[in-house]
């Protein structure tokens, strides 16, 4: 296992940490924003921070940012290709699958920071603005580790696209595009039945819109999957990803 | 048992053929080098023997056994440019290819002072000169103190100080019982540290043996066999003789001859004359390193 290798190439990059702390910024800000909206003249303040709701609405929110750690994750992986340093490990001693298990540590990582934010920002707006919530704040605990899920999905298909295009400019674009505009045309044209098993339609699924059972009585039953059914697919889905990138690796010439 | 086995090894890119064939054996003790023109395939076979590169055919055995992530931290080895993190400083950059290595973390200092980067082990890799890039990667090969050291082009970048200290530095570690490859295009540099060398042109293996067999500067001889003196049995005779190494037809019907160093050109002429074998002119052809060396990559 590279875990010890792969701290020692992060902790001293300052790109990694202007990206975390960009991420947790714009979260934080996000957020303290969001309560300062009204609607129908009424500030949605206290609603939003109220325990145990303020969790499943905080992953939702964050899920936005999610692409800042797939794009740090993508500079880490084609970093590697860069500077041969993937090329030089090998030839050190590492295998093709320490490398592989090294960047599946790098993105535990991540995914870790981002829950921690979450948790962080959860606390700090449930505890200044909506405390007498407080006691109900572990009841919704588990959107945060739904969240951790989908960060961690979805940095296995970064580092995938990372793997198979190697250069971050174009990778970092590849992933954003399959994100915003590829996997969504071709929800369009798939029936709803098929398309809720797309990945990242998975990877969303797994921390819903809020209110989304109250749209569900307006517009009828949707047919996205539950947060726990979504994430059984969600972990093949990271499978899959890291074990085609593992066998990318190995295939090709570093 | 070798501690490098190449087998019938082969490499193409796309429709280009980088490496055809090539067989060769590296022996313990060994400082062995691949000498070839730029483009010849000696970087290729390299990276194909440290796991880097993907061989198109062919088998590679390291300590007489397949290739493995453990039996490659037994190897020190610096492949074409130095790879490092860019943003790390030297140190930070050893430390973690100690980690790797599996090797002792306080080496780091010990392979920092060897190549004289003890005073600048704090800066960032990405400021470094060419020269010290490259010193900084032979001090990552001395990490963990392995049995096998691999340089490509180790010299590259460097000055003329920074290059004796290299060879001096490959010296020493041969003479503490490590096998060298060392891959140049430089015949100097191979002349000067190698025990054998194998030539490359063309990704194919053109000689290979002790450096003394191979790079021989020993002058030829030509001869021109009389006109009733046939030039077939003139070399089936030289043929036979113990102390004729090698015997060519040149054009014009004259043959050429590499003597042993024991026998010179009146020996040549004396042994055929008594098989009634007469020569018309005999001279001698002096060669240089240069020329035997283009002569093999012809």
């Amino acid at each position: 296992m590279l875990f010890r290798p792969e701290l020692r190439k992060i902790l001293p990059y300052r790109t990694v940490w202007i990206i975390l702390l960009a991420y947790a910024v714009l979260l934080m800000l996000f957020v303290g924003a969001g309560g300062n909206v009204t609607l129908n003249g009424q500030q949605l303040g206290q609603s939003l921070y109220v325990f145990p709701a303020l969790w499943s609405k905080l992953a939702y929110v964050a899920s936005y940012f999610t692409m800042l750690l797939g794009v740090l994750l993508i500079i880490l992986i084609t970093d590697e290709f860069q500077f041969r340093t993937f090329r030089q490990q090998v030839i050190d001693g590492a295998s093709v699958g320490e490398l592989v298990q090294g960047k599946l540590a790098a993105s535990g990582v991540l995914a870790g920071f981002g829950m921690l934010v979450v948790l962080g920002v959860g606390f700090y707006f449930g505890l200044t603005r909506a405390a007498a919530t407080v006691d109900q704040a572990a009841a919704g605990l588990p959107a945060v580790l739904f969240y951790g899920a989908q960060v961690l999905g979805l940095l296995a298909l970064a580092a995938l696209v990372a793997v198979l295009v190697r250069r971050s400019g174009a990778a970092i674009l590849v992933f954003l595009l399959y994100l915003w505009v590829a996997e969504p045309l071709l929800r369009l044209s798939l029936p709803d039945e098929l398309d809720r098993y797309l990945p990242a339609k998975i990877f969303n699924s797994l921390t819903p819109m809020p209110g989304q059972e109250l749209l569900d009585t307006v517009a009828g039953p949707s047919l996205a999957l539950l947060p726990t059914q979504a994430l059984p697919l969600a972990l093949a889905y990271m499978a899959l990803f890291w074990a085609l990138s593992y066998l990318l690796l190995r295939s090709r010439d570093l | 048992m070798a501690i490098l086995e190449l087998d019938n090894l082969s490499k193409t890119y796309g429709g280009t053929t980088a490496l055809k064939g090539l067989t060769l054996q590296v022996e313990p003790g060994s400082v062995y080098g691949l000498l070839g023109p730029n483009g010849s395939g000696k970087t290729t076979t390299l990276g194909i023997a440290l796991g880097v590169l993907r061989a198109s055919g062919g088998t590679v055995r390291w300590f007489g056994q397949e290739p493995t992530a453990a039996n490659r931290r037994r190897i020190g080895a610096l492949l074409e440019t130095p790879n490092f993190f860019p943003y790390l400083s030297a140190r930070q950059n050893l430390l973690l290819a100690a980690d790797i290595k599996q090797a002792d973390p306080r080496s780091v200092d010990q392979a920092l002072d060897s190549v004289g980067l003890g005073t600048r082990q704090h800066d960032a890799f990405r400021g470094f000169s060419l020269g010290m890039k490259q010193r900084l990667a032979l001090a990552s090969t001395l990490l963990g103190n392995p049995e096998v050291l691999v340089l490509d082009e180790p010299t590259n970048g460097l000055d003329p100080q920074g290059i004796a200290e290299v060879r001096s530095l490959v010296q020493r570690l041969a003479a503490e019982g490590k096998t060298i490859i060392l891959a140049s295009h430089l015949l100097d540099e191979i002349e000067k540290v190698c025990t054998h060398v194998a030539v490359l042109q063309r990704g194919e293996l053109r000689a290979a043996g002790p450096v003394g067999n191979i790079l021989a500067t020993a002058d030829r001889v030509l001869l021109r066999p009389a006109p009733d003196t046939p030039a077939a049995l003139v070399q089936q005779a030289l043929t036979v003789l113990p102390w004729v190494t090698d015997v060519r037809a040149e054009t014009g019907g004259i043959l050429s001859a590499a003597l042993a160093a024991s026998h010179g050109p009146a020996d040549v002429n004396r042994a055929l004359f008594e098989q009634g074998l007469v020569l018309a002119g005999l001279e001698i052809r002096h060669r240089s390193l240069e020329a035997q060396f283009l002569e093999l990559t012809k």
